[in-house]
């Protein structure tokens, strides 16, 4: 019904673009989506921005302090470690390192258990049935145990990190899709798809996945939070990368020896995890809020 | 009731098979073995009959029985567990109660910055922060370790509390204090994940009940807010959390195992750690069975208990 009488003039918004401008409307989750754009380029391009390079041990002073507390200088803004390093260099990588890492296990394992979810929903029978109750028993063991387990059975390195982390998150992701999917099948506009004789994949395309995007939101904020949390933490512990590019937790434990009269080296890694955890949170925190509010209209 | 008691008996069993076979592998990985190529079947029955019997083996280290070590180490981390949550019932619960019945606004919005900076912490980060703790602000806590060496508790029950209670007629309660005191600490580091958890899982669960008509009846009848939330909220509300809570309790161990290690406390997982650098690689799959086999427990003991004490739920039952 139009009220002026005349033409529409208001442009009627297709769901992505509603959503989109919902999600504007929320300044601090759009705050926040800059904040994400600035944290992946800064990964991508840690050794461009860096302002020594990453290996280059020119043996400055030793543990200098940031350059606004007495005694640091211009040259290395966040001072530098134990061996002289500039610090900032080692945070970016250490930043690149992990950010990078828990962004290659989130889509690895979102397309990964997607597809096995996906494929679980679908099938009924003896191949679901052992495929759930192999996950019962995956998703019983806490996951910084299957890492850790999966580390020592691959040894020590940055890249077994990355595919220990990710195994250890798929189980939980494999049933959170497949509960999703299966909460969907039984709505009425998927019975009718499948009355008109959709395929499976057809089926998936355009009437599972368009109505799953807030929960594969949530599910994904959720993934790439543990996946930072436990690379740092195994890094931490000594599984991760060795010396030379230090990822954050790492980058911890080396310089906890100095927790005491420099404590910036502990502190500056930290508040990295912290921030990167807690912009996406907000980020994504949005998209839902977004979707949602387009979902109910 | 009797059909999903049944049903939670077979889920126990069929998941206790599955994890065997996955620490059975882990193990005869470990012994590497030679001989161990082809009878893989009768090798796990041979597996299954030890562990049954309790001869896990014997740890390469210092060859005391493995499960005795794995035992004394993990009920070390669950005394830190319990400490934790107690202390985040204690906040989380009037905390999510606030959030939940203010949706929405301010008090609301506040309590959920809070929720998500707790969330977004690195536990380990913050438990070398808080061992820090101690000496930059004089505060008198011991930031490391599990009990002071002066007191000798002989171990009954394998829980340091209780044990230290036990030994009262030789220290009185001094133990038990230096105990307490040492377990304060890293329990408020725990606490602050679980109390940030806890407090999101209430809130949505009460926005959830609130919505509900049995509200909008009481608030007709001309009750108070407090009395709907004492008389008809909670009850509603906080099987929900528990369930929630029950999927974290992974989490929860694995973080209150990282915090052990940089608090250098005994617990399951210094244990895990020391065992894995030195090579005593036979503590993995020990710990596998300890830990999943806890959690797993506990997991079936919460849905039934769930199921008795919530008649919603209960009623879900007669439909299948």
């Amino acid at each position: 019904m139009l009220i002026n009488h005349e033409f529409c003039e208001e442009k009627i918004q297709s769901p992505l673009q509603y959503t989109w401008s919902t999600f504007k409307a929320n300044s601090i989750a759009f705050t926040a989506m800059w904040g994400v754009i600035i944290l992946i380029l800064t990964a991508v391009f840690a050794d461009f921005i860096a302002p020594s390079p990453a290996s280059g041990e020119a043996v400055k002073q030793l543990l200098l302090p940031p350059y606004w507390a007495e005694g640091g200088n211009m040259v290395s803004l966040l001072g530098t470690d134990a061996l002289g390093r500039d610090f900032l260099t080692r945070l970016l990588k250490g930043i690149q390192l992990t950010l990078g890492g828990a962004l290659l296990i989130t889509l690895a394992v979102a397309a990964l258990g997607t597809l096995i979810g996906a494929t679980a929903a679908l099938t009924r029978g003896i191949k679901a049935s052992i495929l759930h109750h192999l996950l019962d028993a995956l998703l019983i063991i806490p996951t910084l145990l299957t890492a850790l387990i999966l580390i020592v059975l691959f040894g020590p390195s940055y890249e077994n990190c990355l595919i220990a982390v990710s195994l250890s998150l798929l189980p939980q992701f494999i049933r959170s899709i497949y509960l999703s999917i299966e909460s969907e099948l039984n709505k009425q506009y998927i019975i009718a798809l499948r009355l008109d004789g959709a395929t499976n994949i057809r089926l998936l395309r355009f009437g599972i996945f368009p109505n799953m995007a807030e929960p594969i939101v949530t599910l994904l904020n959720g993934i790439f939070t543990l996946a930072i949390l436990e690379i740092s933490t195994l890094g931490f512990l000594g599984f991760g990368s060795p010396f030379l590019d230090a990822e954050l937790g790492a980058l911890i434990a080396t310089n906890i020896e100095w927790v005491f009269s420099s404590p910036w080296l502990v502190l500056f890694p930290g508040l990295a995890i912290f921030i990167i955890i807690l912009i996406f949170n907000i980020f994504t925190e949005g998209l839902r809020h977004a979707i949602i509010k387009v979902e109910d209209q | 009731m009797l059909n999903y008691l049944l049903r939670r008996l077979n889920l126990l069993l069929i998941t206790a098979f599955v994890l065997t076979l996955i620490t059975f592998a882990l193990s005869s990985w470990s012994a590497d073995n030679a001989t161990a190529n082809t009878h893989y079947i009768s090798h796990y029955l041979e597996y299954i009959s030890a562990i049954v019997q309790g001869k896990w083996g014997l740890s390469a280290i210092d060859q005391q029985p493995i499960l005795t070590k794995g035992l004394l180490a993990f009920a070390a981390t669950l005394e830190l567990c319990f400490i934790a949550f107690i202390i985040a019932t204690v906040i989380a619960i009037p905390l999510g109660i606030v959030a939940g019945l203010n949706r929405n606004r301010s008090h609301d919005h506040i309590i959920m910055a809070i929720v998500l900076v707790g969330l977004a912490l690195p536990v380990f980060w913050l438990a070398i922060l808080s061992t820090m703790l101690p000496t930059l602000t004089g505060l008198v806590l011991p930031a490391g370790g599990s009990i002071s060496a002066v007191f000798e508790i002989p171990s009954i029950s394998g829980f340091l509390l209780i044990d230290t209670l036990l030994a009262a007629d030789t220290y009185h309660l001094d133990a038990f204090f230096n105990r307490l005191a040492h377990l304060m600490l890293p329990a408020a580091v725990l606490s602050i994940f679980l109390t940030a958890e806890m407090t999101r899982l209430t809130r949505d669960s009460i926005t959830v009940v609130m919505k509900s008509n049995y509200i909008k009846a009481a608030y007709t009848k001309g009750l108070s807010s407090t009395q709907i939330v004492i008389t008809h909220v909670l009850k509603n509300a906080l099987p929900s959390v528990i369930h929630q809570l029950r999927l974290k309790l992974s989490t929860i161990i694995s973080f209150a195992m990282v915090i052990e290690i940089v608090f250098a406390m005994n617990g399951a997982g210094d244990w895990l750690l020391t065992s894995i650098k030195a090579g005593d690689y036979i503590a993995l799959p020990t710990a596998v069975l300890l830990i999943s086999g806890f959690i797993l427990l506990t997991s079936i003991f919460i849905d039934i208990l769930l199921m008795i004490i919530s008649p919603v739920k209960r009623k879900s039952l007669y439909v299948d």
